[in-house]
């Protein structure tokens, strides 16, 4: 599996250890900096069954960073934050594989090091009775949501920390 | 072969004499006999599928993923670039200025459009509110929806961006939009009903051939459809509907 290179800005500063699902790590260099969501838009990507991104539309890749070709063929897990528990995307994968629609609020990683929160519901496409990928819709958060996300996700992190 | 072509109700009464207009200009490319059924409300269109009288539809999306996963409807194409968008508006002189400054508690004038219903929710949820957050004023036309918000008698009104484009240009100096909807791939598409999917690809080579041509254009501007109809494969179809199922609870 490899991923586009992320592209850091100058305020990434922050050096983050970070393991994916499948055992690899990296480390990534973020900051704190949130980019606001498009107003009044959804941001939306396909993936086939192994997580590959198939598609994904304009807001998508405008405020993702990536360039559309840096995206097609990637692992979805290149949009992961390192402030997101594993237990969060193991439910999401985990749902979807039971044929089940999930939804959850999410912050993802941009090109640069920064982020930007979701409120993602994710469905798997059957077609002919069999699922052959996954959609993605990511619609705007309220703040008071993302604060209470952003607080369970910290207790959840620090309890997978301990745990390792 | 008679065949009864539904439009939903939700088009701007100004493109009434367009549909006519394009019923029988596709009756004379296909040599079909085609009747028009124009409901005036989503209940009598209800009716009128549940009669099954619709062999051909010009659906809303929230009917057409319905027809298409339960009733078997084939998709046959849908207009280019004409997205169904919507607008929250409210008064020009009200001092909410942002969508995100409305409460739970308002009052929201509405068409009965599922669509626009759903849509404006998802456009409310960074503002925290939800359906129970308000207080529905369902009424018979967009216009009207525009009344009672222009009057401070709702907080604000949904309506579909296109119904909102429409309005005279004094109506629309007296409402204030506070956001407007880009989901870019959720549109209106024509189906027809799975026992005339023989006659599928003759239709949607006449409708995808209208844009340009010199009988089909002015039929096209007349509908506000400019750019014309583009065909939809199944798959166009199913990712709407995924789409459209991801917006709902």
């Amino acid at each position: 599996m490899s991923f586009p290179p992320l592209s850091p800005a100058p305020d990434a500063t922050q050096e983050r250890p970070h393991r994916y699902h499948d055992g690899r790590t990296s480390t990534l260099k973020i900051s704190q900096r949130e980019r606001p969501y498009p107003e009044g838009r959804l941001i939306v990507s396909r993936t086939d069954l192994n997580g590959t991104i198939t598609h994904c539309n304009e807001a998508f890749v405008e405020i993702s960073g990536y360039t559309r070709e840096e995206l097609i063929g990637q692992p979805h897990c290149v949009l992961r934050h390192p402030d997101i528990p594993r237990a969060v995307y193991e439910d999401l994968w985990g749902t979807l594989q039971a044929g089940n629609k999930w939804h959850g609020y999410v912050k993802n990683l941009c090109k640069d090091g920064s982020h930007y929160w979701v409120f993602a519901t994710a469905v798997p496409n059957r077609r002919g009775g069999q699922v052959v990928g996954y959609s993605s819709v990511r619609r705007e958060p309220s703040r008071k949501k993302i604060a209470e996300a952003e607080a369970r996700y910290k207790d959840m992190l620090a309890a997978e920390e301990g745990s390792q | 072969m008679n065949l009864n072509v539904l439009i939903a109700p939700d088009f701007a009464p100004e493109h009434f004499a367009g549909w006519h207009m394009l019923n029988t200009l596709m009756q004379r490319k296909t040599g079909l006999s085609l009747r028009l059924l124009t409901p005036a409300s989503a209940s009598e269109q209800a009716q009128l599928i549940a009669e099954d009288k619709a062999d051909i539809i010009y659906a809303n999306p929230f009917d057409a993923a319905s027809m298409i996963r339960d009733a078997g409807y084939v998709a046959l194409a849908r207009p280019i670039d004409k997205a169904n968008e919507m607008v929250i508006a409210t008064r020009a002189e009200s001092p909410v200025d942002s969508f995100r400054d409305l409460k739970p508690g308002i009052k929201v004038a509405l068409t009965d459009n599922k669509d626009v219903k759903l849509i404006g929710l998802r456009l409310l949820e960074p503002a925290d509110l939800t359906e129970a957050d308000i207080d529905w004023q369902v009424v018979e036309s967009y216009q009207a929806a525009a009344r009672l918000a222009i009057k401070g008698e709702v907080d604000a009104c949904f309506m579909l961006a296109e119904a909102f484009n429409s309005l005279s240009r004094l109506t629309k100096a007296q409402l204030k939009p506070l956001i407007e909807s880009k989901l870019a791939d959720i549109s209106h598409v024509i189906l027809v009903h799975p026992r005339i999917e023989g006659e599928a690809a003759k239709l949607r080579d006449s409708l995808v051939g209208l844009a340009g041509s010199a009988d089909g254009q002015p039929v096209l501007d007349e509908l506000g459809i400019h750019q014309g109809f583009e065909a939809m494969a199944v798959e166009d179809a199913e990712f709407m509907i995924d789409l459209m199922d991801t917006l709902l609870e």
